[in-house]
């Protein structure tokens, strides 16, 4: 019987191991083959990938997919300052009221509006905005990636004020800060080490989002769109349908973009996780 | 009686406008989606859903397929991510310390964060592959009497490889929910465990048999979650309105069939809101599994905490 | 204040508390735990707005305010409060702690009004010596007698006419509590301070006048020397032999 135990232990030891491996596998291994593939196209097309335009189907060289990143750009630019004002003041209504029942209406907004598919984003926003506006726009796009990224936003922002402790909020009014000035000068600046995550991992959902542009910035790649209100690319839409297509060398430019946006995400990444010094309370 | 200030009042008001924005989001949104789908309903009824034919030209529509192929792609993920998730997460939780726990949990966090569009190439061009050869092949050659194995894969683009790939997508998510559940347990009944001296085995069983409505709240989340992928599942589910009961055989969801579909829809008259109609049927089962889930685990978490 | 009764989720803390504090003194309230001193002390300075499902009667009048019906952010400019649990700032140096509270009520104006003010505080909370040289450092670098006697200082700054400790020596070591003790008895001739206390040895060293709280109600009050040499109820005896 005791052999038995031992056995089983051992067993359910290894059992946890080779899947818990199994399930790391795949991330593993897309990041190696993304890097390999990704890396040989930028190399081969040189600085150019960066400044370039797209490659037609059937052309040799490869191009770059300038208007891609040029869109990417102005529409992170355009949506994280809105997505981060708009959540921080719905975080700093449900954490200074958290008893007043639109805060818990806004608690159980957040939750429901995060299950909403990015696809359904794209589609009411294409009704609501893309259609009166008779065309596609970043600004379109910008739109459809603030609401896909104000639940999270707003999930990090009331994390890390909640994560203050109440003593530091008598001490504020004992000197006799208004409640903006306990905001501000008080509870932030001590959650401000969260409050820069949570900046910084919506601004990477929001560069990464694919679905939620099908329908509202327009895929124009022909040259690099600078005003808000013109059609405009994104890096994972260029990446979306160059994939799906059946031209070689769009899937190359493909891997190519995927690559840059892998980087662009692990930079973001890293950063968390070595940004600003945590307030020690 | 304590009167709230003016000043409190007017604080109150300052940060009004904008919070609420949420609200009106998530209003504005339902409103939309059930406006535009009324038309269909009221023009083609249960017809939607009985058929499944894209036939926009003849203005004929059914949409059985891909919402089969939504609720079949959402639970093999769950099920592929029950099989990995529950391992790597009693990994973080029992066995690794220190670095060791701190290197695997940011890999997972990493995980957690990536664009899915990196997933969906990653898939198309080396999941799906692999799959059919080493995984979809051998099954139909040795067990080609079940229905689910019994057409051959052709390109490998299926509705078991849509799942399989939107599983492993969703495997830090589910793990990162479990984790939080299983470390929510409070350490008396871990050291309870080893002190009537039970094995690793025998503790974890017991965690994980009390922490299992937990546990099954996360895999419905992961459910919900699994329903609004699209980009993962244009790149493998095969993009085809044919419905079999064959696992490798091409299929849609309503998100890929959305993803294709969309933007000529409104060249004709009704391929809009049909569509819309798909995903209203989508976004009620999301929200109505991410309540049920939501509010399980918090039930849970009250009950487990002494 | 008078006929003040004080409920918490409909349980009644205080019950028709009436008391005259004079300026300049150090008036000292005592009382085993749970008598309700710290909700005392928060229907003076407001913060009991922050308690949940608080509704107070009677009426209070602070330094001309009337207390309970004007502006407590107003009302909290004239009051300095020291907690029991010290809470100076984390994210802010020692200098900035004690200089926040100086610049938001205008208390200095210019940045050498504003060292001045620093200075000053920070000697009066008897801290000056051991944190002239450390101002930049941050409290967590503090020991908790310091951070208390920072705390002391930060409200000193604010140039109040009221000053409020809530059990301040409660959680320090007898050295630093002597040292804070000290400073409070320094203050008397500049500010009215109201303290409380549940020792009563402390309350021997520091006060004017006393006040007891029993479960709620005054059950004495006078000066100090009096009700110590001939405490007049059962409750203040059995408080002043130390058994309660």
């Amino acid at each position: 019987m005791y052999s038995w135990r031992k056995l089983r232990e051992k067993l359910f030891t290894g059992l946890v191991i080779a899947l818990s491996l199994l399930a790391i596998a795949p991330v593993l291994h897309l990041i190696a083959t993304v890097f390999v593939n990704g890396l040989t196209v930028i190399a081969e097309a040189g600085l150019g990938f960066f400044t370039g335009l797209p490659p037609t189907p059937l052309s040799r060289e490869l191009g770059g997919i300038a208007p891609s990143i040029a869109g990417t750009l102005i529409m992170t630019a355009l949506s994280l300052p809105s997505t981060v004002l708009l959540g921080l003041f719905a975080a700093i209504l449900t954490t200074e009221f958290p008893k007043n029942p639109l805060s818990v209406a806004i608690d159980a907004v957040a939750k429901s509006l995060a299950s909403i598919p990015t696809i359904a984003v794209s589609m009411i926003v294409y009704t609501l905005v893309v259609i009166p506006m008779r065309g596609f726009s970043a600004l379109a796009g910008a739109i459809a990636l603030t609401i896909i990224a104000l639940p999270y936003a707003y999930t990090y922002f009331s994390t890390a004020l909640r994560s203050v402790p109440s003593i530091y909020r008598e001490a504020a009014f004992a000197v006799a800060m208004s409640r903006w000035s306990t905001v501000t000068r008080v509870f932030i600046p001590i959650a401000r080490r969260s409050a820069v995550v949570g900046v910084l991992m919506t601004m990477a959902r929001v560069m990464g989002e694919t679905a939620a542009l099908l329908f509202t910035a327009g895929r124009f790649r022909a040259s690099v769109a600078l005003s808000p209100t013109a059609p405009a690319d994104s890096i994972p839409l260029l990446i979306f349908d160059y994939i799906l297509s059946p031209y070689t060398i769009w899937h190359r430019v493909a891997w190519g973009a995927t690559a840059l946006l892998l980087i662009a995400y692990m930079a973001v990444f890293i950063a968390t996780k070595l940004v600003v010094k945590e307030v020690k309370l | 009686m304590v009167k709230p200030s003016k000043r409190d009042k007017l604080f109150f008001l300052s940060l009004l406008p904008l919070s609420v924005s949420l609200l009106a989001i998530l209003i504005l949104s339902i409103i939309t989606i059930v406006l535009r789908s009324l038309d269909s309903f009221q023009h083609f009824g249960s017809q939607l859903i009985t058929s499944s034919v894209w036939n926009p030209e003849k203005e004929v529509y059914g949409l059985l397929a891909p919402i089969i192929g939504s609720l079949a792609t959402s639970a093999l993920a769950v099920l592929t991510a029950l099989v990995l998730s529950l391992p790597l997460s009693i990994m973080i939780a029992e066995y690794l310390r220190g670095f060791a726990k701190s290197v695997v949990s940011s890999v997972v966090e990493l995980m957690g964060g990536m664009p899915t569009i990196i997933y969906a190439v990653w898939a198309s061009q080396y999941l799906v592959p692999f799959l059919k050869q080493l995984v979809m092949e051998p099954l139909h050659r040795v067990l080609p009497f079940i229905p689910l194995f019994s057409c051959r894969p052709i390109a490998g683009f299926s509705i078991f490889a849509a799942g399989v790939a939107i599983g492993i997508s969703i495997v830090p998510y589910v793990t990162a929910l479990i984790l939080e559940a299983y470390q929510s347990i409070p350490m008396m009944y871990r050291e309870a465990c080893y002190g009537i001296g039970a094995t690793k085995y025998e503790t974890v069983r017991v965690m994980i048999s009390l922490a299992r409505p937990a546990i099954i709240a996360a895999l419905i989340l992961g459910f919900a979650r699994a329903l609004g992928e699209t980009t993962i599942a244009v790149a493998t589910v095969g993009n085809s309105m044919y419905l079999s009961s064959c696992l490798f055989a091409p299929g849609y969801t309503v998100s890929a069939l959305i993803a294709s579909q969309f933007a000529n829809a409104h060249l004709y008259q009704y391929a809009e809101t049909v569509l819309y109609s798909s995903i209203l049927v989508v976004v009620l089962i999301a929200i109505v599994l991410s309540f049920y889930g939501s509010t399980t685990i918090i039930k849970w978490r009250s009950r487990i905490i002494v | 204040m008078s006929n003040v009764s004080v409920y918490i989720k409909s349980r009644q803390i205080l019950s028709r508390v009436t008391l005259k504090i004079p300026y300049n003194t150090v008036f000292v309230i005592m009382g085993p735990s749970g008598s309700g001193k710290t909700t005392l002390l928060r229907v003076i300075n407001r913060l009991i707005d922050l308690v949940e499902g608080a509704r107070i009667e009677g009426s209070v009048k602070v330094l001309g305010f009337d207390a309970l019906n004007s502006d407590p952010y107003e009302l909290r400019k004239h009051i300095g409060t020291v907690f029991q649990v010290p809470n100076p700032f984390p994210h802010l140096t020692i200098y900035e702690n004690v200089a926040i509270a100086a610049k938001i009520n205008g208390v200095a104006k210019s940045r050498k009004e504003l060292n001045d003010v620093v200075k000053w505080a920070l000697e009066k909370a008897m801290l000056w010596d051991e944190v002239r040289n450390r101002l930049h450092d941050h409290p967590h670098q503090l020991s908790g007698g310091q951070r208390q006697r920072l705390c002391l200082a930060r409200a000193l700054a604010m140039k109040p006419r009221l000053l409020l400790l809530d059990e301040p020596t409660a959680n320090i070591d007898p050295v630093n509590a002597r040292k804070l003790e000290e400073a409070i008895v320094s203050l008397k001739d500049e500010i009215t301070v109201v303290m409380v206390t549940h020792s009563p040895h402390q309350a021997a060293r520091v006060a004017d006048y006393v006040a007891v709280l029993y479960d709620g109600s005054v059950v004495e009050h006078g000066p100090a020397q009096q009700l110590f040499l001939r405490p007049s109820t059962e409750v203040a005896q059995k408080l002043l032999r130390g058994e309660m």
